[in-house]
């Protein structure tokens, strides 16, 4: 059996170390246009932040393939899939056939269409060369311009402003991280993000940008501009499916899998940022773009490759960021649309500076915000993920104390 | 091989488990000389209540497999194979809190500890007090409970199956469909001994 497995990213490896314990003779092969070993892709914005340097970021060795038994192929790009014929090429070389292919390519930096977007110091912020290019231009920035309030664009803020850079931010909504946060929440977030410097505009975009070799200014859709030596593209991401043939392999905003992270296609699965499954809260398919998925959707993908038929319960999304005196938890739904069915209970707490909301459908928790009190999340990440009837009061779930003990009668 | 086990029925709230763990955990390992510290020694069991006010000592269940193991993002916790117990390594810790997002029993803490480099915060939680082990000691707080609300013995097959199938569950994302019939999810959650718990119902 001949598994291929395209991305080095952490579906494709947790998938790939699954294939191999479950069946110690098949072939592996990994495909990835990243050459450094496997690598932890969150961690890249504390290399920017500089709350650790660039070795600390593998988490595999650099033996990884070799130990494994896996054949890689790095710093190769998959361009196009023969579904039929069951083979990947690669460029102008020799197919490589397959008998059960992965798809894990993980996402891609949503692009902009500002004019001059291709003037020196305008950056991505995904991959561990993005922020190498990043730090060679720090010493020279003195103001950096952030595009979007989603995580990516968030922790870059955070980064710079860590390192002294003075730091703007344009979002569309009023506050930071809309999608991951309600207003409440954003608003605890903004109100800290302020008082350490950074200045936020509210509904505007980047029309053009101009400079001389490196970006110098940027020009705004309402007609403003501000001078800025660097900019930090945050947009959000999409799935890194180009290669795939979408007669053969059906795709919404991801490729879309089954419950055993099946494709369309016959032998071919797909895993991680690239995947679009059923979301456990929303009860629909959604891209959840999450570390903790990629994990979770490797494995299953991987024990179905080598075999065993497992199904994977569908993906949640779900967050928890630190910045200078906030905890932030957040999972599945955060802002319920305006239906009776949902149900909100919160509690704020000024001493203790938290804030937490817990939203139900019916009888069940599907989305929870937390801020400054995140101990306990998981219990309630696992009572979203196991979507199970909640018999006591919401209410008891916010009151001090709580524990998963109190669940149950 | 001897595990931990919680009885939660059993336990009467005196809580005298927290500052034995805290002390075994200490750099001096004596009470007194531990509260002087610095970093001040915290516990790593949690006496809290349960739906009825019945004491519940709350611990890390070393899941298999672990769900804070596979959610954190630098790979700091591991399974330690030999002492079947999950640890973190406090030099990896990056304290991002993936793994509160992920323990479904809300045992991690985040706190400076003297096991971990000075002046930087970490993840921390039970370790099976394998340093005492090693020293063939019990572990502190088993050794501290007057009412045997904590036992070191031999696990019953079934506790170790309801663990890990709880683990399982949240950890591998995996469908209840898949899992053995006749276990609830979180059969776990509710103790288990259910039943011995209406004795403190009100
Ligand atoms: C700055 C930043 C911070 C983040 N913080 C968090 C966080 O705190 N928590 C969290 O849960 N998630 C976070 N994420 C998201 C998380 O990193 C991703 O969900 C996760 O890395 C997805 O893993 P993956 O294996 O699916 O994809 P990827 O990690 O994207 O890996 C895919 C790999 O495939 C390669 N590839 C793509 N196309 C091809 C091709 N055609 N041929 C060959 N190779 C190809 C790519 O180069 C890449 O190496 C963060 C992401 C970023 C960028
Ligand atoms: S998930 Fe929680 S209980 Fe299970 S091993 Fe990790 S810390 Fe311990
Ligand atoms: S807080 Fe530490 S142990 Fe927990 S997930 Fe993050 S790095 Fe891992």
């Amino acid at each position: 059996m001949k598994h291929v497995i395209i991305g080095n990213g952490i579906a494709g490896i947790s998938a790939a170390e699954t294939i191999r314990s479950m069946t110690p003779d098949a072939d592996i092969v990994m495909i990835g246009d990243e050459t450094a070993p496997p690598y932890c892709r969150p961690m890249i914005s504390m290399v920017l932040e500089g709350s650790i340097t660039g070795e600390r970021l593998p988490i595999r060795d650099a033996d990884f393939y070799e130990r494994a038994g896996i054949s890689p192929v790095l710093s190769h790009r998959v361009s196009a899939i023969d579904v039929e014929g069951k083979s990947v090429r690669i460029g102008g070389e020799r197919p490589i056939p397959f008998d059960r292919l992965l798809l894990a390519t993980g996402a891609d930096p949503r692009p902009i269409r500002a004019e001059n977007r291709h003037l020196g110091n305008i950056f991505f912020m995904r991959t561990q060369e993005h922020v190498r290019g990043m730090l060679q231009a720090l010493p020279q920035v003195r103001r950096a311009l952030i595009l979007g309030g989603g995580l990516v664009g968030f922790k870059a803020a955070y980064g710079l402003l860590r390192r002294g850079v003075e730091v703007t931010m344009l979002i569309r909504s009023g506050y930071p991280l809309s999608q991951q946060v309600d207003s409440h929440a954003g608003r605890m977030i903004l109100k800290e993000l302020v008082s350490r410097g950074l200045e936020v505009r509210v509904e505007t975009d980047v029309a053009a940008f101009d400079g001389n070799g490196a970006v110098r200014r940027a020009h705004l859709s309402d007609g403003t501009e501000i001078p800025c030596d660097m900019v930090v593209v945050g947009k959000g991401v999409l799935p890194a499916l180009s290669f795939v043939p979408r007669d053969k392999i059906a795709v919404d905003l991801g490729i879309l899998v089954d419950e055993q992270l099946r494709t369309t296609a016959p032998d071919i699965y797909a895993a991680g940022d690239v995947a679009e499954s059923m979301d456990i809260a929303r009860n629909s398919r959604w891209v959840n773009a999450i570390w903790p998925e990629a994990v979770a959707q490797g494995r299953i993908a991987g024990m179905n490759m080598a075999g065993r038929t497992v199904a994977y319960k569908g993906s949640l999304s779900r967050n928890v960021i630190r910045i200078f005196g906030l905890d932030v938890m957040t999972a599945g739904i955060v802002n319920p649309p305006e239906d009776d069915r949902y149900k909100i209970v919160s509690a704020i707490d000024r001493r203790r500076r938290s804030y937490r909301k817990l939203v139900f459908h019916e009888d069940r928790l599907v989305g929870m915000t937390l801020v400054n009190d995140i101990e306990q999340g998981g219990v309630l990440v696992a009572l979203i993920q196991g979507c199970i009837a909640v018999r006591i009061p919401g209410e008891k779930m916010l009151a001090p104390g709580f524990n998963c003990r109190r669940l149950f009668i | 091989m001897k595990k931990v086990i919680v009885h939660p029925e059993r336990c009467v709230g005196c809580m005298q488990c927290m500052p034995a763990c805290a002390t075994a955990h200490s750099r001096s390992r004596n009470l007194f000389a531990a509260i002087l510290e610095s970093p001040v020694p915290k516990p790593r069991i949690h006496v809290g209540a349960g739906l009825y006010q019945e004491g519940f000592p709350n611990r890390c269940r070393h899941c298999d497999p672990a769900p804070c193991l596979l959610a954190c993002l630098p790979g700091a916790i591991f399974r330690d194979e030999e002492l079947d117990t999950v640890l973190i390594d406090p030099d990896k810790c990056i304290n991002c809190a993936s793994c509160a997002m992920a323990c479904p029993f809300g045992v991690i803490r985040y706190h400076e500890d003297c096991h971990a480099p000075p002046g930087k915060v970490v993840a921390v939680k039970c370790d099976n007090c394998f340093e005492r082990q090693e020293q063939g000691l019990i572990p502190a707080c088993v050794e501290v409970c007057k009412v045997n609300a904590l036992t070191f013995e031999e696990p019953g097959e079934a506790l170790k199956r309801k663990t890990d199938e709880v683990a399982r569950s949240v950890s591998l994302g995996v469908s209840q469909a898949e899992l053995p019939a006749g276990f609830a999810r979180f059969a776990l959650l509710i103790g288990h001994k259910r039943k011995e718990l209406h004795v403190g119902r009100p």
